[in-house]
C-alpha cells in the first residue's frame, strides 16, 4: 500500500487549490481544509495518509492541528508549511512530532521531496510494523510447537513402561516417571528435584553411575545389560539397564538412566521353554519305548537267569540274574530322572562344594565298568579350583553323562588297535570360569551326527540310548548359567567342554543395586 | 557230543540270559560282543549255530551276517538273528545293501524279535540243530 491521500490546509483557497492541482497531477489524491477546526474534521472523515498544514491560521492554528492528529494518530505524517525565519513555531512544530518542514511560499519540489520523504518514513514503518507482527505470530507459533513438543515428550517419559531417572549435573534427580516410582518405592514428590543420587540408589550403584559418567563421557549410549533388582521392599525385579551420559559441548550435562521391568518376559520365555520342553519330551516317546523295550529284556532276562540260579542253586547264576535286574532297576531310575530333570524347570541350588572331589567320586564310580570294556579313565585335576558356589547336582550329572558318552564312543570306534581312554581335565579359564573338560578318542563325529547332539529326537547309539542325556546336560548347564562346547574329529575322538561362570561373578550381579 | 552255540552280543545281560538257556539246554555257549570279535570267534571255533545281534558296535550284526552268507565254509552256519530291531527294518537294511553290494544274500533262517521267552529261543534253537 503506498500513502496517496493528502489532506492540504490552509486559510488561503488560492494556495490550497494551487497545491492541489500541483499534487493531483503528480498522481496524489486531495482532499482540502480551510481551517484548523475544518482540518481536523476532514482528517477524521478521510483519514489522509500525510497532512500538509499551514501554522497561521484564525482559530485553531497548524501548531493545534498538529497535536490533535498526533493525539488520534501518533504515527501519521504531518508537513508543516511555515514562514521564513519562524523559528519558535518551527520548534514547537518539532516538538509536538512534525515530521517536515517546508518554508513559504511552497515551491513544488520543495513540497515533492518533503512528501517523497514522508512517504518513505510511512512505507518503512509499514514494512517494520508487518516484521513485527509476523514475529509476534513466529514466537507464538514457535512457542507452542515448544510446549508441544515438551508436552509429548513429558508424557512420553511419564507413560513410559521404562523407569527413567535423569540427574543433572550435580546428581539431583530432574526425571523421575511413574515406572521409576513403582520400581524404586519412592513418591516422585519426595524424590525429583529433592533427593540426589547417593539418596536414590545404594552407595555401590551410585559410585558405578559416578565412575561411568567420568568414563564414558565419550560414549553416548551404552549397552543394555541385566541384572537382578531389589527393591526397598525387598523384592527382587529382573531388570535390564542401560544410561546416557548427557554432555554439551564436552561438558558433563547429567545422565539419563533407564531400567525396564523384565518379570513378566522372563515369565513368558520360562513358559516358552516349558512348553517347548514338554513337546520335546513328548516326541522323544518313541525313541524311548525303544529303550524302555530293552530294559525290559534285560529285566525278563535277568529274573530268567535268577529262576535258574534257583532251580539248580546255583550262587553264580543268582548274582549275574540279580546284577541283571539291579543293572536294569538303575536304568529306569534314571531315565525317570532323566526326564524329571528335562521336562521340569529347575533353579540350581548353589552350596559350596568342590568340583575334584565331584569328578573324583566319579572315576571311582564308573572305573569298574570302564575296565570291563577295556576303556581307561584318567583325570587331571586343577589344584587351583577349590570350593566353589555351584550345584552340585549339575556337575555331577553333567560329567557322568559326558564320561558316559565318551566310554560309548570309544565302543563304537573301529579301530580296536588304540588304547581307548576317556580323560577328564578341570581347570579355571582366562575369564576365570570353571571348566570341565571330558575328552574320548574314540569314534569321534561327523558333521551331521554334531548338529543334531542337542535335539530331542536324536540318539546315535539306538535302542541304547534315550537321545535325553545331552538334552539334560544341555538344560542343567544352561540353567547354571554356563556353557557346553564341543570339537569333534571323525574317528579321532571328540572333546566336550563345559564352562561354568565362578560363584564370585554370580555374587556381584546379584548385589548390584541391591 | 554237544554242540557249541555262539551268542554275538554286546549287552553283557542279554550274553548272560542266552548263555544260561544254552546251559540249561546242554548247549555249549560261546560268546562274543561285537561283530569283530564274533567274526574271529566263528572262523576259530566254527560253531553250529550263531545268535546274532543287529545292532552292536565295531561291526554290526548286519555287517557280519553278510560276511557269513557271502563266505563258502562259513554260509553253512545257520543263523538265528537275535534282536530289537524290527524285521521289517532289518529286511530293508539288507535290501538297501543287496543292491549296494551286489548279489542278494539269503534271508535270515529264524528272526527273532526281542523280548523272546526263553521257550522261543530253545525252539528255534532245536528247530535249526535238530
Amino acid at each position: 500500500m503506498s500513502a496517496n491521500k493528502i489532506l492540504i490546509v490552509d486559510d488561503e483557497e488560492i494556495i490550497v487549490r494551487l497545491l492541489s492541482m500541483s499534487l493531483r497531477s503528480d498522481g496524489y489524491e486531495t482532499v482540502a481544509a480551510y481551517n484548523g477546526e475544518q482540518g481536523l474534521e476532514v482528517f477524521v472523515a478521510e483519514s489522509p495518509d500525510i497532512v500538509v498544514t499551514d501554522i497561521k491560521m484564525p482559530g485553531m492554528d497548524g501548531l493545534e492541528l498538529l497535536k490533535k492528529i498526533k493525539e488520534l494518530d501518533p504515527e501519521k505524517e504531518v508537513i508543516i508549511v511555515t514562514g521564513h525565519g519562524d523559528i519558535d513555531s518551527t520548534i514547537t512544530a518539532l516538538q509536538l512530532g512534525a515530521s517536515d518542514f517546508i518554508n513559504k511560499p511552497v515551491r513544488d519540489e520543495a513540497l515533492a521531496i518533503a512528501l517523497e520523504r514522508a512517504k518513505t518514513k510511512i512505507a518503512i514503518r509499514l514494512q517494520l510494523e508487518e516484521y513485527t507482527e509476523n514475529l509476534e505470530i513466529k514466537i507464538a507459533e514457535a512457542t507452542e510447537e515448544i510446549r508441544r513438543k515438551s508436552n509429548f515428550q513429558r508424557l512420553l517419559i511419564k507413560s513410559s513402561n521404562d523407569a527413567i531417572i535423569a540427574f543433572d549435573h550435580d546428581w539431583k534427580v530432574v526425571v523421575y516417571n511413574p515406572e521409576a516410582a513403582r520400581m524404586f518405592e519412592e513418591k516422585a514428590k519426595d524424590v525429583r528435584n529433592k533427593m540426589s543420587i547417593d539418596d536414590l540408589y545404594p552407595a555401590e550403584a551410585a559410585n558405578f553411575y559416578r565412575n561411568e559418567a567420568k568414563t564414558k563421557i565419550n560414549q553416548k549410549t551404552l549397552p543394555w545389560r541385566e541384572f537382578d533388582f531389589k527393591t526397598k521392599t525387598n523384592k527382587q525385579i529382573p531388570v535390564r539397564y542401560t544410561s546416557s551420559v548427557l554432555t554439551k559441548e564436552k561438558e558433563f550435562m547429567g545422565t539419563v538412566h533407564f531400567f525396564q521391568d523384565l518379570t513378566e518376559i522372563k515369565r513368558l520365555e520360562k513358559e516358552l521353554v516349558a512348553s517347548e520342553r514338554l513337546a520335546a519330551v513328548g516326541q522323544t516317546v518313541s525313541g524311548l519305548a525303544h529303550y524302555v523295550k530293552n530294559i525290559l529284556i534285560g529285566l525278563k532276562g535277568g529274573s530268567y537267569v535268577v529262576d535258574v540260579g534257583f532251580k539248580k542253586d546255583n550262587r553264580e547264576k543268582l548274582k549275574t540274574g540279580w546284577e541283571t535286574i539291579k543293572k536294569n532297576i538303575k536304568r529306569v531310575a534314571d531315565l525317570t530322572q532323566d526326564l524329571i530333570t528335562y521336562s521340569k524347570q529347575r533353579e540350581p541350588e548353589f552350596e559350596v562344594c568342590d568340583p575334584n572331589e565331584i569328578i573324583q567320586d566319579l572315576v571311582e564310580l564308573i572305573s569298574d565298568f570302564a575296565q570291563s570294556k577295556d576303556v581307561t579313565i584318567s583325570s587331571d585335576l586343577g589344584s587351583d579350583i577349590g570350593e566353589i558356589m555351584a550345584d552340585p547336582q549339575t556337575i555331577h550329572r553333567s560329567l557322568l553323562n559326558l564320561i558316559n558318552n565318551g566310554i560309548d564312543a570309544c565302543l563304537e570306534d573301529e579301530n580296536i588297535s588304540k588304547q581307548h581312554e576317556v580323560s577328564i581335565r578341570s581347570f579355571k579359564n582366562e575369564e576365570n570360569e570353571i571348566c570341565f573338560e571330558v575328552k574320548d578318542n574314540g569314534c569321534g563325529m561327523d558333521e551331521k551326527t554334531r548338529v543334531q547332539l542337542f535335539n530331542p529326537l536324536f540318539s546315535s547309539k539306538g535302542g541304547k540310548g534315550t537321545g535325553l542325556g545331552l538334552l539334560v546336560t544341555g538344560k542343567l548347564i544352561e540353567e547354571h548359567k554356563g556353557k557346553i562346547k564341543i570339537e569333534t574329529d571323525l574317528g579321532a575322538g571328540s572333546t566336550f567342554t563345559i564352562q561354568l561362570p565362578l560363584g564370585l561373578t554370580q555374587k556381584i550381579i546379584t548385589n548390584f543395586v541391591s | 557230543m554237544s554242540k557249541k552255540v555262539l551268542v554275538v552280543d554286546d549287552d553283557q545281560d542279554v550274553r548272560s540270559f542266552v548263555v544260561t538257556v544254552l546251559e540249561e539246554n546242554q548247549y555249549i555257549p560261546l560268546v562274543a560282543q561285537d561283530g569283530i570279535e564274533g567274526l574271529e570267534t566263528i572262523q576259530k571255533e566254527k560253531p553250529d549255530l550263531v545268535i546274532l545281534d543287529v545292532l552292536m558296535p565295531r561291526g554290526s550284526g548286519i555287517r557280519l551276517y553278510r560276511k557269513l552268507k557271502t563266505d563258502d565254509e562259513l554260509s553253512k552256519i545257520p543263523v538265528i538273528m537275535f534282536t530289537g530291531i524290527a524285521l521289517r527294518s532289518f529286511l530293508k537294511s539288507q535290501k538297501v545293501l543287496d543292491e549296494f553290494g551286489g548279489g542278494e544274500i539269503p534271508k535270515p533262517d529264524i528272526y527273532l524279535e526281542k523280548p523272546v521267552e526263553p521257550e522261543e529261543l530253545v525252539q528255534a534253537i532245536e528247530k535249526k540243530l535238530g
